[in-house]
């Protein structure tokens, strides 16, 4: 089948890597649509810009000229005599598609198109997605999106985008594709609040130049990058993108997709079994799986199994070690566990004797062990108890199971915990917004931290995949 | 004539489904095995192959265990019945332990890829065929005969002979080669049931089908 070949371009047209260079560390950044107006979003852009503190040159491009932001605002693109790494385009689609077409005759790297009203605007948008295709195939730069909310890559303090959903990220091993905007900015936000680092984040848009799989491509091979998490409706070159993901998961790095929407075609005529039998879906579940890429079902849980990959610990096997301060949530975690194929064994010796030192009669230290509230006396018994059970030589990934936590030393114990040990360790916190303490000291280190066993059911399931063989 | 002649003069001719007989004697000729023709002793099979009825024996299109003089006598009857058609009298396969199923078609996403799972009538079933992107490299289809409910099934169920794994492994990843070469042409290919038989005993091709892409200029049109 004839592969789009978007290597093949218009001379002088820098490639998906050099763009992308250009895009993540850029001396130059053009605004165009730049506002004083709020509401609007070239407004919303340059705030963002300034307010998360980007020390490269910014440039307002709005045709009354003027300050905005506190910077002289040029009156168009045209007197822009220095090269430009990006110009983003943040204004109705006609004036965009104008300022697009001036940018082919400047230095540009790449645009950013956050403009909508082309292809996902249907008819109506059909004479502007001409227009803007037209336009791309001879340009002489790469384009993001449209129809996308932009770009962040925190380790340059860049937030090219109009959401304040990506705000106070820090820079990490996280890598982010999203199709959605909405769909990056819930899952940035999550991962944030767990303290997940960010390695850079494109909300891909529409796609029409820079796909999923040159950023898949690009993003993976950044040393930075431990995980990419992608949010995907079309995957417009499915082949280079499961090729791409081969590449990521041989050299030890992870790959977590949603697919969301249905596939294209599905009425055509079926003339053979295998027609049939190689439904889109199922079509797509097994190649995710042939190359290493981590199937989520929706935005949230593959944000649960992002945490427990972005923490960079890998089980050496299946077997959990389970320890809860009450017995209902620990028969949950196990049945969740055992349900997805771990096993939940019985503890070594040592480790029984150890945890008898803290567990009272009515408690129980087998597998799951029940510490039951008495632990909470004393701030320190959970965090010797999740020690003691990680160093169990039959326990490959350890889960903590707590509530409410009467204080924060109680934290520090399961931060020293976690320090003591190589094993991943996932924390079940079903009280953290309501406990006198705050998870700071969870979340400097990335400690896999969820609110529910199903959630942390999730994070197991992708830590298992890792174990999995890639052919 | 190369294969890919053939698939070319059958595209020009306007096919789009190729029979059974064609497909394999197509097949045959890139190394997969298929029953011998017009066996002089034995059981045999008689068939009657037509583009318009792929689905044979919905129209009574198929007869079994018949003698070879009784398969002439078939053949001849099912002809009348069906203009256009070719007969096919093969020896009956009887010495197969599992019947297979290997398909590929191009995937709207990701292009050429390749199923294998149980065959014949446990294709309504199961729904559990292996896929993967095709070409699959030989490590690629040993993992498909490996995996899934369809392992147990060649393992050798309750006492049952071991299928030859390793000769269906290596059919699975020669047709994936050579749809994937040639898919440009092919929309799909698929055979079912392939019958396995004892381990080290190879296997054999008991139906196939091949269903050719519109030309490019009509391809344009298509979508």
């Amino acid at each position: 089948m004839a592969e789009p070949n978007t290597n093949q371009m218009a001379a002088g047209r820098p490639t998906v890597a050099e763009a992308l260079d250009g895009l993540f560390n850029p001396r130059t950044i053009a605004v165009v649509g730049a506002s004083r107006t709020k509401g609007k979003l070239g407004q919303a852009v340059m705030a963002l810009l300034k307010s998360n503190g980007y020390s490269g040159k910014i440039i307002p491009v709005n045709p009354s000229g003027g300050e905005i932001e506190g910077l002289a605002a040029v009156r168009s693109l045209e007197e822009i005599d220095s090269p430009i790494d990006v110009v983003v385009l943040a204004t109705p689609v006609g004036v965009a598609l104008g300022a697009l077409e001036t940018c082919t005759r400047l230095d540009v790297k790449v645009v950013v198109g956050v403009t909508s009203g082309f292809s996902e605007a249907g008819e109506e948008g059909h004479e502007n997605e001409e227009r803007l295709r037209r336009i791309m195939q001879d340009a002489p730069f790469r384009l993001v999106g449209p129809n996308c909310e932009g770009v962040v890559r925190p380790a340059s303090d860049l937030q090219l985008t109009f959401s304040p959903m990506f705000n106070d990220l820090h820079p990490g091993p996280v890598a982010m594709i999203s199709q959605s905007g909405a769909l990056a900015g819930l899952m940035a936000l999550r991962l944030g609040e767990r303290g997940v680092g960010i390695n850079a984040i494109v909300s891909s848009g529409n796609e029409t130049d820079l796909t999923a799989a040159g950023l898949l491509d690009y993003l993976g091979n950044d040393p930075q990058t431990r995980v990419v998490l992608c949010y995907v409706e079309e995957l417009r070159d499915g082949r280079r993108f499961a090729e791409a993901a081969q590449r990521l998961t041989k050299a030890g790095k992870h790959v977590v997709a949603v697919k969301g929407g249905r596939s294209r075609a599905g009425s055509r005529a079926v003339q053979s079994h295998t027609g049939a039998m190689a439904g889109d879906d199922r079509v797509i579940s097994a190649v995710f799986r042939e190359t290493g890429v981590i199937r989520a079902r929706e935005s949230v849980a593959a944000v649960d199994a992002v945490t427990a990959l972005a923490a960079g610990r890998r089980p050496a096997g299946n077997r959990v070690g389970i320890i809860s301060v009450t017995g209902g949530l620990g028969v949950e975690m196990t049945d969740l566990a055992e349900s997805a194929g771990f096993e939940v064994p019985v503890l070594d010796e040592t480790t029984q004797t150890a945890l008898s030192r803290y567990v009272p009669f009515y408690g129980s230290v087998t597998n799951p062990v029940d510490l039951t509230g008495v632990v909470l006396a004393n701030p320190t018994y959970v965090g010797r108890c999740l020690e003691a059970i990680a160093a169990d030589p039959g326990v490959d990934i350890a889960i903590a199971i707590i509530t409410f936590v009467p204080d924060q030393q109680f934290i520090e114990g399961m931060a020293e915990a976690y320090d003591s040990t190589d094993k991943p360790i996932l924390i079940v916190w079903t009280g953290s917004a309501r406990s006198n303490a705050s998870g700071e000291a969870l979340r400097e280190r990335a400690v896999p931290v969820y609110d529910s066993p199903a959630r942390a059911a999730s994070g197991l399931a992708a830590l298992a995949a890792t174990t999995g063989e890639v052919t | 004539m190369t294969p890919r002649e053939t698939l070319e003069n059958w595209q020009r001719a306007g096919r789009k489904v190729v029979h059974e007989a064609d497909a394999k004697d197509l097949l045959q000729r890139i190394g997969v095995p298929v029953p011998q023709r017009d066996p002089a002793h034995g059981r045999c099979v008689a068939k009657l192959c037509h583009d318009d009825y792929p689905h044979k024996s919905d129209h009574g299109l198929v007869r079994l265990g018949l003698s070879p003089d009784e398969a002439k006598q078939a053949a001849a009857d099912m002809a009348e019945r069906f203009a256009g058609g070719t007969a096919l009298i093969e020896e009956m396969e009887e010495g197969s332990v599992a019947e297979w199923i290997i398909g590929c078609k191009r995937d709207d996403t990701f292009g050429p890829i390749v199923l294998a799972g149980p065959g014949g009538i446990l294709v309504e079933l199961i729904d559990g065929a292996e896929i993967r992107l095709a070409p699959a490299t030989p490590q690629s289809a040993e993992a498909m005969v490996r995996s899934g409910p369809g392992a147990r099934l060649l393992g050798g169920l309750r006492g049952a002979e071991p299928a030859d794994k390793d000769a269906l492994a290596d059919l699975i990843s020669r047709i994936s080669v050579f749809f994937s070469e040639n898919a440009d042409l092919i929309s799909e290919i698929e055979i079912n049931p392939v019958m396995v038989r004892a381990d080290g005993k190879g296997l054999v091709a008991a139906d196939a089908l091949i269903v050719l892409s519109p030309e490019a200029d009509e391809q344009e049109n298509f979508t």
